[in-house]
């Protein structure tokens, strides 16, 4: 199990590396959404995986480690609000200039964006 | 994509014992996927391809190495031998925070000047989202908006099905909302996830009866929620200091910080108003 959550992890990362280094605003989004995923769950399993020791207390004797969890909370939230925000800059970006690249202008414009005008 | 891999991920937080992360995962993922459809109706309809195959491959060769090194890393952290540092949390939850489930006595007691913090930087983004969106309507943004005209555009913007729809459920949305808020000390749930499931049926009914519809019935200024909501966190905070007590200390009988729902619901809102 442990593999399968670090492999998911690492998949996540990858492609969400891979999207932010893209030139375009909308894959830079969802690669931005993916890392964060990938960095929630890297945190959650800082508080190893249990298996049904929800940290409720009842009359169970073990818990898992709730720490971790509120971390992850508080981070899924910032997270949240920071998508919504760079959604809303990359939307209000493109239509005042018509142009979706990251980069800006004249800076260091690959061929196929200035093709693609 | 994003969304289902969100649905996995909150899958996942459930398997593992963190109801909590699942539900406020599962919540922020719906917000998060109709936003990025909004950004998806505006923005261009097609990616150009990126040439050139040598940036490709480099790209690619470090994001796999990223990635790889952020996978081995977890793994190695996973099979690790584990201490606990939440032995006092889980001890005191009861006694000292008046709630069983211990990660929102955590969020709201033990870690209160976090969560603070928290409702804070929401409430900027919510105001900067706000900014942003509020003149679009005005200058080369608007002409933008006006030049995109969709081909697919189908012919009955608002299904009568839909319309009722979505009304009835709001009511009912907003009563499952107190119900996960007040249960939220003790069982899962909390300020955040009712806040997001307002947020949710408001936005339905924006999408379902269009923005013009939605707006004209709105009769609270997002701005002054927005506002409202860092204050009432604030105060809530300063209230502990009348009775000698640290900022933010909170007792069994005042209702404390979860009122994050607050800013939650004027940050989504303006957010999806610029979608009709």
């Amino acid at each position: 199990m442990e593999l399968l959550v670090a492999s998911a992890v690492g998949m996540m990362t990858t492609v969400g590396v891979y999207l932010i280094l893209q030139q375009r605003t909308f894959p830079i989004i969802v690669g931005l959404t993916l890392l964060s995923y990938a960095v929630n769950v890297f945190l959650f399993s800082a508080g190893r995986l249990v298996v049904d020791r929800p940290p409720i207390i009842s009359d169970a004797d073990a818990y898992t480690d709730p720490l971790p969890q509120a971390l992850v909370l508080t981070a899924i939230v910032i997270s949240f609000g920071m998508t919504a925000l760079i959604v809303v800059l990359a939307l209000r970006g493109f239509l005042e200039t018509e142009n979706d690249t990251a980069d800006l202008p004249g800076e260091d414009l690959a061929p196929e964006t200035e093709a693609d005008k | 994509m994003t969304s289902g891999v969100g649905l996995i991920v909150s899958l996942m937080f459930v398997q593992f014992s963190a109801p909590d992360l699942a539900l406020t995962q599962i919540s922020v993922d719906v917000v998060t996927t109709i936003l990025l459809l909004l950004a998806l109706n505006l923005l261009p309809k097609t990616t150009p391809a990126e040439t050139d195959t040598a940036g490709r491959l480099g790209r690619g060769g470090l994001a796999a190495a990223v990635g790889l090194g952020v996978g081995a890393l977890t793994y190695a952290i996973l099979t690790r031998d584990f201490q606990t540092i939440s032995d006092y949390h889980l001890a005191e939850a009861k006694p000292g925070g008046g709630g069983t489930n211990v990660v929102n006595v955590i969020l709201v007691d033990f870690r209160g000047f976090d969560t603070f913090g928290e409702i804070i930087v929401l409430g900027i983004a919510a105001i900067t989202i706000f900014a942003l969106l509020d003149n679009a309507l005005r200058g080369a943004a608007a002409k933008t908006l006006a030049s995109i005209r969709h081909p697919l555009q189908s012919k009955d913007a608002h299904p009568l099905i839909l319309v009722v729809a979505t009304r009835i459920l709001l009511p009912l949305a907003l009563t499952v909302a107190v119900f996960i808020f007040l249960r939220g000390h003790n069982e899962p749930g909390g300020g955040f996830i009712a806040g997001l499931v307002v947020a949710i049926a408001l936005i339905m009914q924006y999408l379902a009866s269009g923005y013009a519809w939605a707006a004209q019935r709105a009769r609270i200024d997002s701005q002054a929620m927005i506002g409202a909501g860092v204050a009432i966190a604030g105060l809530a905070g300063l209230a502990s200091l009348f009775f000698d007590w640290p900022f933010l200390t909170s007792t069994y009988t005042h209702v404390d910080l979860p009122l994050i729902g607050e800013i939650e619901i004027a940050s989504a809102v303006p957010s999806i108003s610029a979608s009709s």
